[in-house]
């Protein structure tokens, strides 16, 4: 790494499996520095540093070489993958996401508030047992999915289609990238030709949602989306709303269970649901880091970066950077925005659908579950990348 | 038209650049620039540069 001057620098070794990019270590190195190197590059960990260079003009996003890293260099996984919106810069990343925009304006969100509500109920009012609950299959799992199944405007029962191809699609994260190729490939060339029926379908019947949104997305300097890029941006929805919600759900429940005040001032005032949404993000975000790479040379910070180093921005170590925040976790307080979307030109694209779905469900689970507390059998993804729960069976008192 | 960002919540993400070129730009420092008064032919765009700030610090007025 010739881009720190490790002499100075805290060391993190992110590679060992057992590394938590929550754990202590973490908080005492960005006590002792902005950044700290790991084998991957550096990890930048306090807040200002974090906020400037996420939008930073001589980054870029830094997923686009993973299957490359894996060994994976051709055929319909490395297409896509190359073809991704995250993986996009410049001109090419700015029309994509002008012509994809509309279809998350927040006003369109807005009208599905309403079903948002409705399934969260529903979804509680089915629990197996009156006092508990194994949280992400009877709730996280079937919310995000059919979240996007209604955005998508396919019947709910078929969310299931949704999460399990998401899943399989989701071993593209592991190391094992290579090995699990064929399945990989298996499932994106299904969701693909499910997608590819639900274009035609609104072409046919346009109506006033989402898909029908991005089949007539035009602007004048910018075309319309083709039909590949139509689908690309679908599978990609799918797989981008599903499991960073399901997570996020999760972590919330976790964050909450160790600040039961909270949960019953959350369940008092519902309102508070978007403040409760902005602090679990803040304390306990899903994805745990970002990734940028360098572009070009430059002096950041007293630090000689140099093109090519991988940057990891760590959104939990700058969100709780103490010379920002205090206070602890308080949905009543006003503060500064965390990184939980990310930031800059690649700022998550639906955030305002995250938001309003989150929004909507945590007051009522806090309402509808008082008291809540994590029981023995829980399990959870590595503590680095993006994070959650794999189970979480939850106890509560039940609501009167 | 008259365009006014408030910029105590702007976070230079540069999403109203994005979907409107012709009046926000991010400068070479990073930070927001943008016309305060552009033709309303642009409406449109600034519209949906206004929809798509992720912190909604975008207000929008006629003039
Ligand atoms: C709690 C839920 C979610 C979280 C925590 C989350 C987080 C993120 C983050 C951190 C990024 C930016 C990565 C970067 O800056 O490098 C991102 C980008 C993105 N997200 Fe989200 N997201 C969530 C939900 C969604 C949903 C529901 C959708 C779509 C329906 C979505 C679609 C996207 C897309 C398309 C991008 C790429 C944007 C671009 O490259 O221009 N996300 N998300
Ligand atoms: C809109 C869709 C998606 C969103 C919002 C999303 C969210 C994210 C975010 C925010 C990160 C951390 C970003 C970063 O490191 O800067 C990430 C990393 C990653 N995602 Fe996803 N994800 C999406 C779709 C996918 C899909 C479809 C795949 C695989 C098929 C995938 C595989 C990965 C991998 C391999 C990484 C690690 C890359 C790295 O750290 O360099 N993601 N994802
Ligand atoms: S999109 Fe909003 S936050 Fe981003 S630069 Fe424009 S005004 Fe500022």
């Amino acid at each position: 790494m010739s881009a720190t001057s490790p002499a100075v620098a805290p060391i993190l070794d992110v590679a060992d499996p057992a590394f938590s990019i929550t754990a202590p270590e973490v908080h005492a190195a960005r006590e002792r520095s902005w950044y700290a190197t790991t084998p991957y590059g550096i990890a930048v960990l306090r807040y200002d540093e974090m906020s400037r260079l996420i939008k930073h003009p001589k980054l870029r996003q830094g997923s686009v070489a993973w299957p490359a890293h894996n060994g994976v260099t051709e055929g319909p996984f490395a297409r896509w993958w190359a073809s991704w919106i995250l993986n996009k810069e410049g001109a090419e990343h700015h029309r994509l996401r002008r012509l994809m925009n509309p279809a998350f304006s927040p006003k369109l969100i807005g009208g599905l508030v309403p079903r948002f509500q409705a399934l969260a109920s529903e979804l509680i009012d089915g629990f197996s047992a009156p006092d508990q609950c194994e949280f992400v299959s009877e709730f996280a799992e079937p919310y995000a999915a059919r979240v996007i199944a209604i955005m998508l405007g396919i019947p709910e029962e078929e969310w299931p289609i949704i999460a399990r191809e998401s899943v399989t699609i989701g071993l593209a994260m592991g190391v094992t990238l290579r090995e699990d190729l064929p399945q990989i490939e298996d499932a994106l060339a299904r969701l693909y030709a499910y997608c590819d029926a639900l274009i035609a379908d609104r072409r046919k019947n346009p109506g006033d949602d989402f898909v029908t949104a991005l089949v007539n997305a035009s602007r004048e300097e910018d075309g319309r989306l083709s039909d590949t890029e139509l689908r690309d941006a679908m599978v990609l929805l799918i797989f981008g709303g599903f499991d960073t919600t399901r997570n996020q759900l999760g972590l919330a429940m976790q964050t909450f269970s160790r600040h039961l005040d909270q949960w019953a001032l959350l369940a008092e005032r519902p309102e508070l649901g978007r403040a409760a949404v902005e602090e679990v993000m803040r304390v306990n975000p899903t994805v745990r880091w970002v990734t940028r790479e360098v572009l070009e040379d430059f002096e950041f910070e007293g630090l000689e970066l140099t093109a090519g180093t991988t940057v990891h921005l760590y959104s939990e170590s700058a969100g709780t950077d103490p010379r920002v925040f205090t206070g602890g976790f308080d949905i009543t307080a006003e503060r500064k925005p965390h990184f939980g979307f990310g930031g800059g030109a690649h700022h998550c694209l639906g955030h305002f659908v995250a938001r309003s779905d989150m929004s909507e469900a945590l007051p009522l689970l806090a309402r509808r579950m008082p008291d809540i507390r994590i029981l023995a059998g829980d399990s959870w993804l590595p503590d680095s990348g993006n994070t959650g729960p794999v189970r979480l069976p939850i106890g509560f008192t039940p609501a009167s | 038209m008259k365009v006014t960002v408030d910029m105590t919540m702007c976070q230079d993400h540069g999403q109203c650049a994005i979907a409107a070129p012709e009046v926000f730009r991010i400068n070479d420092e990073g930070h927001l620039e943008y016309d305060a008064e552009p033709g309303d032919d642009m409406l449109e765009y600034v519209e949906e540069a206004a929809d798509v700030c992720p912190v909604q610090a975008i207000l929008i007025a006629d003039s």
